[in-house]
C-alpha cells in the first residue's frame, strides 16, 4: 500500500511533469530536425545504415505517431489530472479560509509598510474595492481587503485547459475524416466513401498586373447521393467552405490537359489528364504516355525548359512514353505538336487549370478551439489577477499603519504599496 | 508609396545608428560606472524607437498592409518588440541599467534585419488573412517579452558572481526583485506566446486545413513553451529557483531565436515565406 502511495504520488508531482516534459522537449527537437515519413533509403543516405536502423527503430521516423511519443503525452495527461485532482480540495479550501485578516495579523512583524492619513483612497488605488472594518480582541480597527482570489485557479485551469487540447487532438486525429478531391470544371468527383459528390462548377485564378497570384477560386456543389440534397459555395484559400458537417479548402492547383490518342487517322481515345497522371492506350497493351509538366510560357533555358509567365502564351507539354515499363522516349511537345509511334499518334491539347480540394470532418476540433481558451483565460488569471491582501490599522494619531502581502507579486507588490502609500501621504 | 518605402529605408539606418550610439554609451554606463551615461543611453533609445515606430508606419503605408510579411519585417518589428517591452519594463522597475543587457540583443536583431531584402513584394494567397494580424503582432510582444526576460536573466546570472560591487548595489535591483521581474517579463511573453499559437493554429485550419501538422516552427515554438513552461514550475519548486529558473529563461530566449531565425534558413517549413 506504501509503495502504491509512494508511486501515485510520483504520478502527480511537479517533477514527473518536469521530466515528460523535457523528454517531449527532446522529441520534438529530434522530430523537426530529423525530416519525417521518408523511406529508410532516405535515412541511410543522410545518417548511414546505422544511423538510419537507429531512426526506424525508436520510431524516429515517425515522432509523432510513434508508439513512445503517444505515451509520453499519456502519461503528461495522467500527470496533469492526478495534479488538479490533488490541489482541488486544496484551493477549495484556500479560497474559503486562505484569506483572512487574522492570519495576515499573525504572519505580520507589526512593521507598517506605509503611513497614511486615510487608508481607504490607498485601497482603492491599489485595486482593492471591497473593504471591511474589523475589531480584533484587544479592541483595534483595522481595515482588511482582499483581491484577485479567483487568480489561485489560474494553474489548476491551465492544466485543464492543456488535458482538453491534447484529448480535442488526439480524438480529432482518430475520428477525423480527410479526402483530396481535384479537377477542373464540369467534372464530378466522389468525395471517399462518404456518400457525397463533388462537383467543381467553377475555378479561377485571379492574377495581379504583375502576374503574381491574389487568390484561387473554387465554386463547388456538394450532393448527397442518397437524398440528392445539394450544398453550393465558393472557395478560397484561407475562406474554406462547409457543406453537410464537412469542411472543403481550396488546397493546391496545378496543369491539366487533354490527350488524344489516334490509331491510323481516327480518333480512339481521348481522356483529361493532370499534370503526373498517365493515360494507357486501350488499343496497344503495355503502351502508357505519362504528363510529366506544362510549361504555359515555354522557353528553353540552360538547364531544360521553364515557364516565363502563367499565361498561356506559348504552351509547352513535358510527356514520357513507356512500353512495358521501359521508357520509350521523353520530350517537350509544343502546341500541335504530336508523339509519332508506329500507326499511332499522341497529342495534348486544351490546357487548363485543375484544383486540387481538400474536404475535411474533424469532430473535436472545437473541444481543441475550447482547450485553448481555457488556457488562455487561465493564463491571464494566473498571470494578471495575482491574490493579495491589504490591510491597515487605525493608530492612536488617527493615521494607518498599512501592510500587506502577496504570495506571487512578492516585494514587487510591496514596492508599489510603498510607492503608491508615499505618493498619497505626500499629496 | 516609393516614396514612403524611401523615407522607411532613411528612418531605419538612423534608428540602427542611434540603437548602436544607446548600446556604446550603456556599455561606459556599464564599465565606466557613469551614470550620466546611462542617462543619455535611455534618452537615446527613446528617441530610437521613436522613430523606429515611424519608420514601421512608413513602411507599412509604402507597402499598403502590415509590414509583418517577410523576414526583414518581422526582424525590424521583432527589435521594435524588444525595444517597446524594454521601455515599459524600465519606466514600470525603474531599471535603467537593464538597457546594458537589452541594447545588444536589439541591435543584432536590427542588424540581422538590415542583412535581409527589403523587397516589398505582393502577399501570396495563404498570407492574405486577417488573422497575420494578430498572429504575428502577437509574435512580436511574446517575443520582445522574451528578450528583456533574457537580459534580466543574465543579469541574475551575473549578479551572483558580483556581490561587491557597488554600481550592481546600486543600479541593479537585488536578485529576488530581478527574479520577479524576469517572471514578469516570462509571464507576459508566456501568455503572448500563447496567443501566437492560437492564433496561428486557427490561420493554419482556414488556410492548410489543419490546426496542427507538426510543421518545424509549430513544433519549435511547442518547444519554446515547454521551456518556459519549465521555467514557470522551476519558480515555484525550492531548490530550483533563482539560478536554475534564470537559466531556463535563457535557453527559452535561445529557442526562440532558432524557432525565428533558425527554423526558417535551415529547416524545411510551410512557414518559410521570406
Amino acid at each position: 500500500m506504501k509503495q502504491l502511495k509512494k508511486i501515485g504520488r510520483f504520478f502527480c508531482s511537479m517533477k514527473f511533469a518536469l521530466i515528460l516534459l523535457m523528454i517531449l522537449v527532446v522529441a520534438c527537437t529530434a522530430g523537426s530536425l530529423i525530416q519525417q515519413k521518408q523511406a529508410e533509403s532516405y535515412y541511410i543516405e543522410q545518417f548511414s545504415e546505422q544511423g538510419a536502423r537507429a531512426i526506424m527503430l525508436f520510431g524516429l521516423n515517425d515522432v509523432f505517431h510513434s508508439l513512445w511519443f503517444i505515451i509520453l503525452t499519456v502519461l503528461l495527461c495522467i500527470n496533469l489530472v492526478l495534479c488538479n485532482l490533488v490541489h482541488f480540495p486544496t484551493l477549495i479550501r484556500r479560497m474559503k479560509e486562505g484569506y483572512s485578516l487574522d492570519k495576515c495579523l499573525k504572519a505580520w512583524d507589526k512593521e507598517p509598510i506605509v503611513v497614511v492619513k486615510d487608508a481607504k483612497p490607498l485601497f482603492q488605488q491599489l485595486g482593492f474595492r471591497k473593504m471591511q472594518e474589523v475589531q480584533d480582541a484587544e479592541g483595534n480597527t483595522y481595515l482588511y481587503a482582499v483581491k484577485n482570489k479567483v487568480g489561485i485557479w489560474g494553474a489548476w485551469l491551465c492544466h485543464l485547459g492543456i488535458l482538453i487540447i491534447i484529448i480535442g487532438f488526439s480524438f480529432g486525429q482518430m475520428m477525423q475524416k480527410e479526402y483530396t478531391v481535384y479537377g477542373v470544371p464540369g467534372q464530378t468527383r466522389e468525395v471517399g466513401d462518404t456518400g457525397y459528390e463533388l462537383t467543381i462548377d467553377n475555378f479561377e485564378i485571379k492574377l495581379r498586373e504583375d502576374d503574381t497570384v491574389e487568390q484561387y477560386q473554387a465554386t463547388v456543389t456538394m450532393k448527397d447521393t442518397k437524398t440528392g440534397e445539394t450544398q453550393s459555395g465558393q472557395t478560397e484559400v484561407n475562406h474554406p467552405l462547409s457543406m453537410f458537417g464537412m469542411k472543403c479548402y481550396q488546397n493546391s492547383t496545378g496543369w491539366a490537359a487533354n490527350v488524344e490518342i489516334w490509331h491510323d487517322g481516327v480518333k480512339e481515345q481521348e481522356q483529361l489528364l493532370c499534370v503526373g497522371e498517365y493515360a494507357l492506350v486501350e488499343s496497344m497493351e503495355g503502351l502508357a504516355v505519362v504528363f510529366s509538366a506544362f510549361y504555359p510560357d515555354y522557353v528553353k533555358g540552360e538547364n531544360g525548359g521553364m515557364t516565363q509567365s502563367s499565361q498561356l502564351n506559348n504552351p509547352a507539354y513535358l510527356y514520357r512514353l513507356y512500353f512495358h515499363d521501359q521508357v520509350l522516349g521523353m520530350n517537350v511537345l509544343m502546341g500541335d505538336e504530336r508523339i509519332t509511334i508506329d500507326n499511332y499518334d499522341i497529342l495534348f491539347k486544351d490546357p487548363q487549370p485543375y484544383t486540387l480540394l481538400q474536404v475535411k470532418r474533424d469532430p473535436f476540433s472545437w473541444l481543441t478551439g475550447i482547450g485553448g481558451l481555457v488556457v488562455l483565460i487561465a493564463l491571464i488569471l494566473a498571470f494578471y489577477l495575482r491574490p493579495a491582501e491589504i490591510w491597515a490599522k487605525l493608530q492612536e494619531d488617527g493615521t494607518y499603519a498599512v501592510a500587506g502581502r502577496s504570495r506571487k507579486g512578492g516585494q514587487l507588490f510591496i514596492d508599489k504599496l510603498k510607492e503608491t502609500g508615499e505618493a498619497i501621504a505626500d499629496k | 508609396m516609393d516614396k514612403f518605402l524611401a523615407i522607411e529605408n532613411t528612418i531605419f539606418t538612423i534608428t540602427m545608428v542611434l540603437y548602436f550610439a544607446a548600446m556604446i554609451f550603456y556599455f561606459v554606463f556599464f564599465t565606466v560606472k557613469k551614470e550620466k551615461a546611462g542617462k543619455i543611453a535611455s534618452a537615446i533609445m527613446i528617441v530610437a524607437f521613436v522613430l523606429h515606430t515611424a519608420a514601421l508606419i512608413a513602411r507599412g503605408i509604402g507597402a499598403g498592409r502590415l509590414p509583418l510579411t517577410n523576414q526583414y519585417e518581422f526582424a525590424t518589428s521583432f527589435a521594435w518588440g524588444i525595444s517597446l517591452c524594454f521601455l515599459i519594463f524600465m519606466w514600470k522597475f525603474h531599471f535603467q541599467a537593464l538597457g546594458v543587457f537589452v541594447s545588444p540583443v536589439i541591435f543584432l536583431i536590427i542588424g540581422y534585419a538590415a542583412m535581409q531584402s527589403k523587397e516589398v513584394k505582393e502577399l501570396m494567397p495563404a498570407l492574405r488573412s486577417n488573422w497575420l494580424a494578430f498572429h504575428v503582432s502577437t509574435a512580436i510582444i511574446s517575443y520582445g517579452a522574451f528578450g528583456v526576460a533574457f537580459a534580466v536573466s543574465l543579469m541574475f546570472l551575473l549578479q551572483l558572481r558580483q556581490k561587491d560591487s557597488n554600481f550592481w548595489k546600486n543600479h541593479i535591483p537585488q536578485p529576488e526583485k530581478l527574479d520577479l521581474i524576469s517572471y514578469r517579463a516570462v509571464s507576459l511573453g508566456f501568455l503572448f506566446l500563447t496567443f501566437v499559437m492560437i492564433t496561428g493554429a486557427i490561420w493554419a485550419e482556414r488556410a492548410w486545413g489543419s490546426y496542427w501538422s507538426w510543421d518545424p516552427k509549430e513544433t519549435w515554438s511547442l518547444v519554446t513553451w515547454i521551456i518556459y513552461a519549465v521555467y514557470l514550475h522551476l519558480r515555484i519548486s525550492k531548490g530550483w529557483k533563482g539560478k536554475s529558473a534564470a537559466i531556463f529563461a535563457v535557453i527559452g530566449f535561445i529557442c526562440v531565436i532558432f524557432t525565428y531565425i533558425g527554423v526558417n534558413t535551415l529547416i524545411p517549413s510551410i512557414h518559410s515565406y521570406a
